[in-house]
């Protein structure tokens, strides 16, 4: 089995945020389908991991659930991201492209 | 920020969010079966590998659980939830803790109330707080006698040369007690004589017209007065046009004038000042000014401290006062008017709380005791839960939840029990509340007592506390990580030793301090009972049952002295001849009541030194009692020597009069004072003694017997002073005292239309009113006492059951092996001799120790008290005896043959 890429909290936060930003609202199996197939590698341990990360999300008001109908005409929570959420997005990646730029010098000046 | 609110938000909501959370997974599972189910897997399968998919729900909503809401309350609720189940599971023991609780809580509450009161709320009044008075203690008069605190009075010029030179002081003035004769029923108002800068000082805006003014005090002002909401309402029926109207007033204290005053205002409904039973407000009159007659009051100015305003005014004191003897050797000492209320019960409160507070630790103590032996029977559940994954602090929180719990339940109706409990308190320490038995009377503020928001406060947080407390110590000990072994230890009963005293352990330890507890309650209690028994049977010098005292307030301006005089001998002739009267009579004074007439008695007559002003009389001057013929027999007061007064002792006659034994042995010592004649302070006139009386107790029953002469008042021709707070008539009846007061009522009226009976009160009520204090305190701290040897008991008989259920196996196997019944119920019934012996000990030694913060408050007994001391060992020591009586026999009971095959 391929190894499971460990991720932090923080991470797995901003993944989702970018994923509903690009691809819209989108149920919790949706998400959870979309990420594995983006990544092309397992990364949740199940798809039960997305949910404390949507409760933080929706706590912090950066993304809103609302109950619709799927096409199979299944009733589900299809989460969006606010405005807040946006702005918090754009923030939190400035932040990651800078860390890992900054590891990426530390890293390739230390070879 | 937001996701804190959020989170707390979430604490209201935790069903629905749940319930939104099942709906979500449930749609989540559907929607994966859809997609497994398209990928082409059976309806089953599709299922099974949808659950897998998710993964454990139970994990999953965790998790969620703790994102969303605060984790620890969480726990917290499922705790409370716990710990009332359990409680409720057991009723027994919920019960006796809940109760042993509620008693120390309660009691604790109660008492709180009353120190919440008296020292930590501040007086009903604006600038209570800053208002000082000065005291000085002034050396002894006589060689060997005692120093002597008093009030420092001022003449207005002193006052006004104190606010011009005295800078630490805000405001300079005078406050004192007053007693006015309203025409009318109900006569006797308290006021209080107020300097206008003062009231208004004070701030509170009058309800109709206005306040005193320094214009009321220059000579020659209109007397006015300001009254309460009250006398408004029940004096004058709430006349709206009370103001302005023109009221005659009888002074009772200083010259019998009555004075036409115009009431020029009238206070708010909630003002006091200074306390609710002031109802008049009045400037010094001026005659006032020349006399230091006048309470010195102030207020500190802010920023000032007490002591730098004392050096400052005793320096002006002192240069105001230099030629006036004892001047220089006198102390002042700046007081705040706050503390000086308060200042006679304070050392009591001390006291009282103290006690009550050991009586809570008693209580908590004994609910520790039984929730050790609980929580000792919970170890498998524990073990449980350890291996569930909780942590040690996980454990003692759940424990502790629990004592906290039952805490807070005792503490709940605890303070039920503290609302009848104060209830009881304040009709305990009311007593009749009369100006003229002193201030030292009445219980100060204890109107203001009650339960207001912090003493509710207080309340819970000693439940909390005492939850805290006595959880504490089963939680740590039994919340251990390492379980199994107590695990596998529970199934066997654990053989104790040959030692008894290795098992006493905690148990023991706890119900060692239980006993030293109660024995420290027991013999402080049995100080008090004492004293206070000291105290009730001192002989007062006259025999106080079915007699009756009264006043009767007449018009002043209608009645001259010689007037008064005859009302006076015409009431008491009429009374002596009512059926159910033996005698009647009348006097200037009562005992208890609180007048000083002091005259010295010269050998010769006084001649004056011309350019001495004159002076206070010192302190042992005798005092002068005006009485009528008949007064000595109706009180009963022993004549030992020589004769009373008689028949022929009439107006015009030679001069007679009678000393008192004190009076006989201090100043005619080694002569027969019999015969010799004497001359009253300056008054020309000779008088000859003819008898010797037994000692009277006039200030108190704790105080000495002061020197005292008697006059018979057909004979005293002075008009001044003869009625200074008017006739106190005195009649022994044959039945109960009261029973007659209808006919004196009946015979007033028919004496005089106008005149009013008042401050009706058999003497021995006056009398017990004087040691209401002692006998509150001793009451008190004699329900302590009780409280605190019952719950110690119940401790020792809870140790003793349980040592001897533990010990059955033991006591089997000892006497399968031979040995005699008596020798192993020996061995229990001598750890628990030792437990009672060690408590009684250190509770001896701890009351010796502590005992002496009671002197204060003892008569007649030493705090360290051998007797007292003794018998509360010894009660203890039955009681204790009593308590271990059944668990022992239950001992002695103990078939080898059972025990042996118990668990």
């Amino acid at each position: 089995m391929a190894d499971k890429v460990e991720l932090l909290q923080g991470t797995l936060d901003l993944i989702v945020l970018r994923a509903l930003s690009t691809m819209g609202p989108q149920h919790a199996y949706g998400l959870a389908a979309r990420l594995e197939q983006v990544a092309e590698h397992p990364l949740l341990l199940n798809q039960g991991t997305l949910y404390p990360a949507l409760v933080r999300l929706e706590q912090k008001g950066w993304i809103k659930g609302a109950w619709q109908r799927t096409e199979t005409n299944r009733e589900a929570k299809y989460y969006s991201i606010t405005k807040a959420g946006t702005r918090a997005l754009e923030k939190q990646a400035e932040r990651w492209r800078r860390l890992a730029g900054l590891v990426d010098k530390l890293l390739l000046n230390e070879s | 920020m937001r996701r804190f609110i959020t989170r707390v938000i979430h604490i209201f909501r935790r069903d629905r969010a749940e319930q939104e959370l099942d709906r979500e997974l449930t749609s989540h599972l559907a929607v994966l079966e859809d997609e497994y189910h398209r990928r082409g897997l059976t309806a089953d399968e599709a299922r099974l590998a949808a659950r897998r998919a998710i993964g454990s729900t139970a994990h999953l909503k965790d998790l969620h659980r703790d994102a969303r809401g605060f984790g620890w309350l969480d726990d917290l609720r499922q705790d409370v939830r716990h710990a009332r189940r359990g409680l409720r599971r057991t009723p027994g023991f919920t019960a006796v803790a809940v109760l042993t609780l509620a008693l120390g809580i309660g009691a604790t509450t109660a008492i709180f109330s009353v120190v919440n009161a008296l020292l930590l709320r501040p007086l009903p009044y604006p600038h209570g707080d800053r208002l000082v008075r000065l005291f000085a203690t002034l050396p002894p008069q006589t060689p060997g006698g005692a120093e002597r605190r008093v009030i420092v009075r001022m003449t207005a010029a002193e006052r006004q040369q104190l606010r011009s030179s005295a800078r630490s002081l805000s405001h300079v003035g005078t406050l004192n007690w007053d007693l006015m004769n309203l025409r009318g029923r109900d006569p006797r108002l308290q006021g209080a004589v107020v300097s206008a800068t003062l009231l208004q000082l004070i701030g509170v805006p009058p309800l109709m017209g206005r306040l005193l003014t320094p214009a009321d005090e220059a000579p020659g002002a209109t007397p006015v007065i300001v009254i309460s909401h009250d006398a408004w309402q029940r004096h004058f029926g709430g006349d709206p046009a009370i103001v302005g109207r023109t009221v005659t007033f009888d002074a009772v204290l200083g010259p019998p004038v009555s004075t036409k005053y115009v009431i020029v205002g009238v206070m708010p409904r909630t003002f006091q000042f200074p306390d609710g039973r002031t109802h008049v407000w009045r400037v010094p009159p001026p005659a006032w000014n020349d006399a230091p007659v006048a309470p010195f009051v102030g207020r500190l100015a802010d920023g000032v401290s007490l002591s730098a305003a004392l050096s400052e005014i005793a320096a002006v004191v002192r240069a105001m006062r230099a030629g006036q003897r004892d001047n220089a050797r006198a102390r002042y000492e700046l007081v705040r008017e706050q503390d000086e209320v308060v200042g006679s019960v304070k050392p009591a409160l001390i006291v009282l709380m103290a006690a009550v507070g050991f009586v809570l630790l008693l209580a908590c103590v004994n609910v520790a005791n039984l929730l050790l032996a609980r929580t000792a029977s919970r170890q498998r559940e524990l073990v449980i839960r350890t291996a569930l994954g909780a942590g040690r602090a996980r454990l003692v929180r759940h424990l502790l939840t629990e004592s906290i719990t039952l805490g807070v339940a005792g503490g709940l109706v605890g303070t039920a029990l503290a609302f009848g409990g104060v209830r009881l308190l304040r009709s305990l320490a009311a007593t009749i509340s009369r100006l003229d038995l002193g201030n030292q009377l009445s219980f100060p503020r204890i109107d203001e007592i009650g339960i207001d928001p912090r003493v509710l406060a207080f309340s819970i947080g000693t439940s909390v506390l005492a939850g805290v407390m006595f959880g504490l110590v089963p939680a740590l000990r039994h919340a251990r990580a390492d379980q199994a072994t107590a695990l596998r230890e529970g199934t066997h009963a654990t053989i104790s030793g040959f030692d008894p005293m290795r098992r006493v352990g905690l148990r023991g330890g706890l119900v060692i301090a239980e006993i030293a507890l109660a024995m420290m309650l027991l013999a402080g209690g049995g100080l008090l009972i004492r004293s206070f028994a000291n105290l009730s049977s001192v002989e007062t010098g006259y025999d106080a049952t079915r007699v009756l005292t009264f006043q009767v307030a007449v018009p002043v301006d209608r009645y001259p002295v010689a007037r008064l005089k005859a009302f006076a001998d015409d009431l008491v002739t009429r009374l002596s001849a009512v059926p159910g009267v033996e005698r009647a009579a009348y006097a200037n004074q009562l005992p208890m009541v609180g007048l000083i007439n002091s005259f010295p008695l010269r050998s010769s007559p006084f001649q004056p030194t011309p350019g001495r002003p004159p002076e206070p009389p010192p302190p042992g001057t005798p005092d002068i009692r005006l009485v009528s013929r008949d007064y000595l027999d109706v009180m009963g007061i022993r004549v030992i020597a020589g004769r009373g007064f008689a028949e022929a002792d009439a107006a015009g006659r030679a001069g007679v009069m009678l000393i008192n034994d004190a009076l006989a042995r201090r100043d005619f010592a080694g002569r027969n004072p019999i015969g010799e004649t004497v001359y009253i302070g300056r008054y020309p006139e000779p008088w000859q003694i003819v008898g010797i009386v037994n000692n009277v107790r006039q200030f108190g029953l704790d105080l000495e017997a002061q020197p005292q002469f008697f006059v018979d008042l057909r004979q005293w021709t002075r008009d001044g002073l003869v009625f200074p707070a008017g006739a106190y008539y005195v009649a022994k009846t044959s039945g109960d005292a009261l029973s007659i007061v209808p006919a004196v009522r009946g015979l007033v009226r028919q004496l005089d239309e106008e005149a009013v009976v008042f401050y009706v009160a058999p003497m021995e009520q006056v009398v017990s009113s004087t040691i209401s204090r002692p006998r509150l305190y001793a009451v008190l701290l004699g329900v302590f006492a009780a409280i605190g040897v019952g719950l110690a008991v119940i401790g020792i008989y809870g140790v003793m059951a349980y040592a001897v259920a533990q010990r059955t196996r033991e006591i089997g196997v000892r006497m399968a092996l031979g040995a005699a019944r008596g020798q192993v119920v020996g061995l229990v019934v001598r750890q628990s001799a030792l437990l009672t012996v060690a408590g009684l000990a250190i509770g001896l030694a701890g009351a010796a120790m502590l005992s002496r913060y009671l002197e204060g408050l003892l008569f007649g007994v030493p705090p360290l008290d051998p007797v007292t001391f003794t018998a509360a060992a010894v009660i203890f020591a039955l009681v204790a005896l009593a308590a271990a009586y059944g668990p022992t026999r239950r001992a002695t009971r103990v078939n080898p043959l059972v025990a042996l095959r118990s668990e």
